[in-house]
């Protein structure tokens, strides 16, 4: 299958030729297929911001290309502004970004900027709402006057109102207390189950990149370190927590079990697997549970 | 991108230069500028220069660094040496509808614009080899006596490092904001003047929300740890002069004696 976006030796350099040059990636390869959740995971500084921001043009390559369904991104102005619509970005803290008077205006500044009909935009804000579950009486609302987590969808649905084919968010659920997270994660895998977009989420907690995530790429100084889906990732468990990343807690626990001579089969990291590899021990105790 | 603005901008470094008193540098400047006014001939300006030379080479600093930072006052340095050009009185050696080229008129120009050229690179040296909580901190030794004139000269200094040090956090915000604006296909280069300034108010919008909670949160922080003024508060590094500001006076203040005696027996 060929891929949506295509990542080519891409290597970035900050500030090349003065003191404060470093080097933010280094030759990564990486692929997004259509309709996919990818998670990428890293340490702060690892890298991951610089990657994502390529992933729309908003940083060119030192080195290396980007594709998008084979099509250089940087191409020329055109293709820049196409790749905008097509790639949508949630910076984080998405929030910071809110400016206009009402919650509707600022979920339709993207459509409007992509030159659509008033028609398509109203459609546009309305969709992006529900797909984020803000509330239509919200949406004449001053945004400042929100609470942290609607002020976070709502920043939200202003990408999504792009209707990207791949939506690209950086910590969607940073700073959220636990039923925030889940909202928010809710609303992003209802849009990418509507509208079969890629999703790419870069976070540093496993346990959601776990749970989501049907491929995963971990970064470690600017290059990617493992990739695959989450069971090949977290079978390297030595490997993550020398990269200072915490493995899910069933992994842990699974490797603990090992240690004590208790073989689980497979690799586990979500509670449902584990639940799974203990029955199927001792020839399938069904009704210990 | 914003944040290749050089003006004011430290280069860290451990050479003689850097690590220099920064009241040393803030006074050096000063007399630097004091002879470099005072220089009315070529052998003056010649020293004057040479002062520079070994300055920036002492100080490893580039080349490139220094002549980027010249960008911004090009126009200025041409348009006052056009001036000196046309305006002295003298000798005529060519003529031109109401302009009159004179060999002093070309001699004026000339020094004219070194002089700024080496006003600008030497106020550069001392921003470019002092970070900018030293050069805060030197500048409120110096002025110390002016409190004695309720001038509250702690406090200026304080707000001083904090808006040099917000400076970089502004520009690095800006950037943030720009970009998540661009994502959401905003173009900042695009569209005549009012487009322009139009297209800048989702950034200046949360900039300037950002900036207010920003200070707040500041000025709450530094009162949990308890700041209350300049009265009785103390540094963790008291500066102290050595033989290496002792000596760099001695040559600078050699210097500027060297330039008032030529310009007084008018070499």
């Amino acid at each position: 299958m060929e891929p949506i976006l295509k990542i080519e030796k891409l290597s970035h350099v900050y500030s090349p030729g003065t003191p404060f040059e470093t080097t933010a990636l280094r030759d990564v390869d990486l692929d997004i297929y259509k309709g996919e959740i990818l998670g990428i995971i890293g340490h702060t500084g690892s890298g991951k911001s610089t990657l994502i921001q390529h992933l729309n043009a908003l940083i060119k390559p030192t080195s290396g290309r980007v594709l998008l369904n084979g099509r250089d991104i940087n191409e020329s102005k055109q293709s820049i502004r196409e790749v905008r619509g097509r790639v949508g970005l949630v910076f984080q803290y998405p929030e910071y970004q809110l400016f206009e008077e009402t919650v509707r205006k600022d979920i339709a500044f993207g459509p409007k900027n992509m030159k659509l009909p008033a028609e398509e935009i109203e459609r546009r804000v309305l969709e992006a709402a529900r797909f984020c579950g803000v509330e239509e009486e919200l949406l004449e609302r001053a945004p400042f006057d929100l609470s942290g987590g609607q002020k976070r969808r709502v920043a939200i649905a202003g990408v999504i109102a792009m209707m990207p084919e791949v939506l690209v968010l950086d910590e969607p659920m940073a700073g959220l207390d636990p039923r925030g997270r889940e909202e928010i994660m809710e609303n992003i895998l209802s849009y990418h189950d509507e509208t079969g977009a890629a999703i790419v989420i870069v976070t540093h907690s496993m346990e959601e990149a776990a749970r989501h995530a049907g491929r995963m790429a971990v970064l470690e100084h600017g290059t990617v370190a493992l990739s695959g889906t989450p069971e090949e990732v977290f079978s390297h468990g030595e490997a993550l927590r020398q990269m200072g990343l915490a493995t899910p807690v069933m992994t842990d626990v699974a490797d603990k079990l090992c240690k004590l001579g208790v073989k689980l089969p497979g690799t586990v990291y979500t509670v449902e697997q584990m639940v799974d590899a203990l029955m199927a021990l001792e020839g399938g105790r069904a009704d210990a549970s | 991108m914003l944040r290749d603005i050089t003006l004011g901008q430290y280069f860290p470094g451990t050479t003689v230069v850097h690590r220099l008193d920064p009241r040393t540098k803030i006074l050096m400047v000063v007399v630097y500028i004091a002879a470099l006014f005072n220089a009315k001939n070529w052998i003056s300006y010649a020293a004057v220069l040479a002062f520079l030379i070994f300055a920036v080479a002492v100080s490893r600093i580039r080349l490139s660094a220094m002549l980027r930072g010249l960008k911004p006052v090009v126009f200025i340095v041409v348009l006052t040496s056009l001036l000196n050009l046309f305006y002295a009185r003298g000798e005529p050696i060519a003529h031109w509808w109401i302009f009159t080229i004179t060999r002093e008129g070309i001699k004026a120009a000339v020094l004219m614009a070194a002089r700024l050229i080496m006003l600008v690179m030497g106020t550069f040296m001392l921003t470019y080899t002092t970070s900018p909580i030293m050069l805060t901190y030197g500048l409120e030794l110096l002025l110390n006596p002016l409190k004695k004139l309720k001038v509250p000269v702690h406090e200026l200094a304080m707000m001083m490092s904090m808006a040099l040090r917000l400076i970089p956090t502004l520009i690095e915000e800006t950037d943030k904001i720009m970009s998540a604006q661009k994502a959401r296909g905003a173009e900042f280069d695009t569209g005549n003047l009012i487009e322009k300034a139009k297209a800048m108010l989702p950034v200046l919008v949360p900039l300037f929300l950002s900036s207010f909670r920003r200070a707040d949160e500041l000025a709450t922080a530094m009162e949990a740890r308890c700041y209350h003024g300049g009265e009785g508060r103390t540094r963790l590094n008291v500066l102290k002069f050595a033989r290496r500001d002792y000596l760099t006076f001695a040559v600078g203040l050699l210097l500027l004696a060297a330039v008032l005696v030529l310009k007084r027996f008018g070499l």
